[in-house]
């Protein structure tokens, strides 16, 4: 059992490597440098710079996605055979998917789903794969057409089950009449929720379809349990790292440098403050003075907020205070916490500094 | 169909997407191309002697090949699947029966009060719901979901109706309606939006159907959420009278499963009876026997690649389910990668249908295909080989069933104490054997013929000289055998060495033998109990002859299955042309079969220069230089850091390794835990700032992508955690 031996080898190495990392952090002092160390540039400047950067290695990275090209008979084999193929590796493997998509299977239907998107309806997908499928049947079989007519119009307002079931469905004794879904990250944030996950490996396992996939994220794998990997997906996994940069699939990712930075935050809501009434902002003001006489506390009580509020008579009433609070909590500009008392006490999620140059900043 | 990779322009993976494209990569998704109108290539291959037609059908022939094989390994395998479980099967339906008696025996109400929701008026037994609960004896449920699709089936054969639940019906999120809906479906065949239980008996009255049950077959109990399993058991009791429905669980781990998730009011509706499945190392050798060894379909797996297989099912993931789906990746890249692989589909079709018409000139023609390939030039050299490769394939496929006859008479001998998937894997190795057949050219153990245990050079050689090995144990224990097993032993051996005559007669003769001293013995016994009371101390010896002859019996045997194993276990990738049905590409499979993404994505960014092969990076090792990707350059950087990378500290070696392109020639970027303060030139610095820190983004998005590190939380804003440590 030779296997064995390796994996349980590589398994404490692993760990050992995890404890040792853990001492290093732990140990060595408190590395104390801050982001506000960097004199970080604006972030407009950050993105303009960011569509420029220059490509490294342009030509050892086309030579290598051009050597993949001598696969892809292999991919289409494979296919055919009925298996779904899995891409990994680092790089985005958008363009080298489609290449292969549009040049070796032109002989059947593809339908790309960009998982690297936030949200994406499964069931749309779903409807118009089985119109797809639909209009290839017919020009399967010309007879038995108004049959099939009759099927689409209804698709809309058919269940998922019935959807699967028509993807399903041996309406032909041809082996080879399958659409082929080509879905870029299939562990991407569109898709990555159980429920999405599940319809998409019964969605795989249908006799008219055939999956090919990308995964990035080096956890993928965990999203699936043996019955869908086994049964369902059937993966072939193919390594395929391409070095390309990841430019859609990092579209909707915020800039780190951009984003959680204290004077961004502050002028954002510097921004948002200045469109409120000046009695909403000196609530505010209240709120921040308050917040950096007493750095320690957890945050301030409605009732001192209120009585406090009343004294300057900035508010009449406690609903019109509620009513000023609403408004903050909705832009962000104040969260809630549980008080060890029990009783909710506000505070303003900014740093004491940035809070500081926000003061600054609205009493200009 | 053209597989031919056309050249491609360069320009064809630019990154600049036109603007048309750029739209489609906001839309969640849309159709690429729809099929194009191809002429239907199905049609069945006539060889013409013109070998320019058959090139390009290639790839097509092998793909038929691939499917003939396949669908005859995947259909033996889930027979044998299904045989295993047929007496649970038939058992079961036996108390479906049964308990169906049982609740029509309370007499069934009329249509009114059937459909009706409210409850009838009857004493408690007749709320019980009879309950089969099924133990897998196997915590892998994956094995078990076409044991009970093949239950559904069987039940539905005798005219149940049946409807088959997961796990993933009784999900909190859909509640109770969730799998009632699902119920109603498989039963009534229509999606309804209602979930309502009397739709379920006026449809049970409408069919007029009372001759048989309603069965409910929930495959995985153990997942279920208990909550909704508990409310959907109640209303089935509540229901059990007016529609006679019998619940089936699975149950993979113990019979104490139902008390441990429901409870106990739950309980009491129950009427469990219990029934036991194989257990899944049985399941595999049956699925193995049937599908690599039973019927020579010529596709078969080297050593390297069998034992590979056993160890993933052992250590691994211990499913048949994987194991069969390995082969299948086994098989279809075999059939991908071997050029004269497709003969392999026609040898078996040969053998399937007969020789007859069509299927013979196909294999001629094949034949003839084949030698074209293996020698394009002269004519006449083609016939010969034609002929040769002929011979040598028939010889090869004879073999190859000799060498699975033999197998499975030894998996016959050791059964139920070794596996057959041991001894598979011990039979398959070519080193075993080359060692022997080295011995074999200085003129030991030639020919056939039964040593006696006096000849122990030959009893030397071989799989048996292994000692422990599996093989060398299945021989042991047939020296061991009792007498009846041994006579059982041997008629299992008279059928699996049908074809190779050899055997078979030396096999005929010794049952003869044992059919001579049983009948001697048995006479011996009736003048013994005469002698019983004149002699004891005779009887005694008479006892002592008797086990001796048994022993003989027992000697020759073993002798016989020892002989058998020499002069047929050869292991397929000992015999010529065994590349045509035999694969042994286990990197390829393992590749295809495991994907690693933690591994080899770090692996990648690490040692990029070995996939991408610059000129420029590859001198360095582990030390980043401002040529490597920037990806790369920071996560050599972050191997540096413990499980927390501090920002501005990561940025900073970042900037000082890539700004030192100016100041190149001395090697200064020595791994740092702290940036070095280095002059680099600062012009334009504004801009070059800009940059840099948009590729530090840049690349820090990658890895957020790729899921090497966790972004910053409000709590420690300025570090970022590593997730991944070691490889």
């Amino acid at each position: 059992m030779e296997m064995n031996g390796g994996s349980d080898e590589e398994e404490f190495g692993f760990s050992r490597n995890y404890f040792l990392a853990k001492e290093l952090g732990g140990s060595g002092k408190k590395s104390t440098h801050k982001l506000s160390d960097i004199n970080i540039v604006d972030e407009q400047e950050l993105r303009a710079a960011a569509d420029n950067i220059e490509p490294k290695h342009e030509k050892e990275i086309e030579d290598l996605m051009k050597s993949y090209k001598s696969l892809y008979p292999r991919w289409v084999f494979e296919l055919r055979c009925g298996f779904g193929l899995l891409m990994y590796g680092f790089g985005s493997k958008k363009a080298l998917l489609e290449d292969f998509a549009s040049s070796a299977l032109t002989e059947y239907s593809v339908l790309v789903i960009n998982g690297y998107l936030q949200s994406i309806n499964i069931k749309q997908v779903l409807i118009a794969l089985a119109e797809i499928l639909c209009d290839q049947l017919k020009t399967k079989r010309k007879t038995s057409s108004e049959n099939l007519s009759k099927v689409r119009q209804s698709f809309n307002s058919k269940s998922m089950d019935d959807l699967l079931a028509f993807l399903n469905g041996p309406h032909v004794d041809e082996n080879d009449c399958f659409i082929c879904i080509l879905v870029h990250n299939i562990d991407g944030p569109g898709l990555r929720d159980t429920e999405t996950q599940q319809y998409l490996a019964r969605l795989a396992s249908c006799s008219h379809i055939r999956v090919i996939a990308s995964i990035d994220h080096v956890n993928a794998p965990l999203l699936w349990d043996k019955k869908m990997v086994h049964t369902q997906f059937n993966w072939s996994w193919y390594h395929v790292p391409t070095f390309a940069a990841y430019k859609v699939e990092g579209m909707f990712f915020p800039l780190i440098l951009a984003h959680g930075n204290t004077t961004q935050t502050a002028k954002t809501a510097a921004i948002v403050l200045q469109s409120l009434t000046p009695n909403a902002q000196s609530v505010f003001k209240v709120l921040a003075e308050y917040q950096l006489s007493h750095p320690d506390e957890e945050g301030m009580q409605l009732n001192d907020l209120y009585t406090v509020c009343r004294e300057r008579f900035l508010v009449s009433s406690q609903v019109t205070l509620n009513a000023h609070l609403t408004e903050f909590k909705d832009h962000e500009l104040v969260k809630t916490k549980r008080h060890s008392d029990g009783q909710d006490c506000f505070y303003i999620p900014l740093t004491s500094e940035a809070l500081q140059k926000l003061l600054l900043e609205i009493s200009q | 169909m053209e597989m031919a990779v056309n050249s491609v322009s360069p320009s064809e993976f630019d990154s600049s997407t036109p603007p048309e494209s750029s739209e489609k990569n906001l839309q969640p998704f849309f159709i690429l191309h729809k099929a194009s109108s191809r002429s239907s290539h199905r049609r069945r291959i006539h060889l013409s002697p013109s070998k320019s037609v058959i090139k390009t059908d290639d790839l097509l022939l092998r793909m038929e090949a691939f499917q003939s094989v396949w669908s005859e390994i995947h259909s033996a395998s889930k027979d044998v699947l299904r045989d295993i479980n047929t007496s649970a099967f038939n058992d079961i339906y036996h108390w479906v029966r049964q308990s169906f008696h049982a609740i029509t025996s309370y007499g069934m109400p009329g249509f009114g009060q059937a459909t009706r929701s409210f409850p009838l008026l009857t004493h408690a037994t007749s709320k019980q719901l009879f309950t089969g609960l099924v133990l897998t004896k196997n915590m892998e449920f994956v094995d078990d979901l076409l044991t009970f699709e093949e239950l559904g089936l069987c039940l539905k054969s005798h005219g149940c109706h049946v409807a088959n639940l997961s796990s993933t019906d009784f999900s909190a999120k859909n509640g109770i309606g969730g799998c009632l809906r699902s119920l109603l479906r498989q039963f009534l065949m229509v999606s309804l939006d209602a979930a309502d239980m009397s739709i379920l008996a006026s449809w049970y009255r409408e069919q007029g159907n009372y001759n048989s049950p309603l069965i409910v077959i929930v495959d995985d109990m153990e997942r279920c959420c208990p909550s909704i399993l508990s409310v959907f058991i109640l209303t089935l009791s509540e229901w059990v009278v007016k529609i006679p429905i019998i619940l089936i669980m699975g149950v993979a781990t113990t019979l104490d499963a139902p008390r441990n998730i429901l409870p106990s009011n739950v309980l009491q509706q129950l009427c469990p009876c219990k029934f036991v499945l194989g257990s899944p190392a049985e399941r595999m050798d049956a699925v193995l026997e049937a599908a690599l060894l039973r019927q020579c379909s010529m596709f078969c797996i080297g050593h390297k690649v069998a034992v590979f297989l056993r160890n993933y099912f052992l250590n691994q993931d211990g499913t048949v389910t994987s194991f069969i789906r390995a082969l299948k990746i086994a098989c279809a890249q075999h059939f991908y990668m071997e050029p004269l692989s497709f003969m392999a589909g026609a040898l078996f079709e040969e053998d399937n249908q007969g020789f007859q018409g069509e299927r013979n000139v196909l294999l001629e023609g094949m034949l003839k295909y084949a030698s074209e390939l293996s020698s394009p030039d002269s004519d006449t050299r083609a016939e010969q080989i034609d002929t040769t490769l002929t011979c040598r394939l028939r010889e090869l496929k004879r073999l190859q069933k000799c060498w699975s006859s033999i197998v499975l008479c030894l998996y016959e001998a050791g059964k139920h104490k070794i596996r057959l998937l041991d001894i598979f894997c011990e039979a398959l190795d070519p080193e075993a054997y080359n060692s022997v057949a080295s011995d074999n050219h200085t003129g030991l153990g030639k020919g056939f013929g039964i040593s006696t245990p006096s000849d122990p050079s030959m009893r030397q050689q071989c799989f048996t000289m292994r000692k422990g090995g599996f093989i060398c144990q299945a021989i042991q224990k047939v020296r061991l055998l009792p007498e009846a097993s041994l006579s059982q032993l041997l008629k299992s051996w008279e059928n699996l060495t049908v074809d190779i005559y050899e055997i078979h007669d030396k096999v005929k003769e010794l049952q003869s033998m044992v059919k001579l001293e049983e009948g001697r013995i048995s006479k011996e016994d009736l003048t013994d109990i005469c002698i019983l009371c004149s002699n004891d101390r005779r009887h005694a010896s008479w006892r002592r002859l008797n086990i001796e002859s048994s022993k003989r019996i027992n000697e020759k045997a073993a002798s016989l299955i020892d002989c058998m194993v020499r002069d047929f276990l050869r292991p397929i990738e000992c015999l010529p042309f065994h590349e045509i049905g035999c694969f042994r590409n286990v990197e390829k499979l393992q590749l295809a079969l495991i994907g690693d993404p933690r591994r080899r994505v770090q692996l990648d960014l690490l040692e990029f220069h070995k996939i991408l092969w610059c000129s420029c990076c590859s001198r360095s090792c582990n030390i980043p230089l401002p040529s490597m990707p920037d990806t790369s350059i920071m996560y050599t950087l972050a191997q540096e850091h413990g499980d927390l990378i501090n920002l501005p500290e990561w940025f900073q070696s970042f900037k000082t390794i890539i700004s030192h392109i100016s100041t190149k020639g001395k090697r200064k970027t020595k791994q740092s835990m702290l940036p070095k303060k280095t002059k680099y030139i600062n012009e334009s610095e504004d801009k070059s700032e800009a940059s840099i820190q948009a590729r530090f983004c840049r690349a820090v998005t990658e890895l957020q992508i790729t899921g090497l590190i966790r972004m910053p939380t409000k709590r420690r804003p300025d570090c970022v955690q590593r997730v991944a440590f070691g490889l």
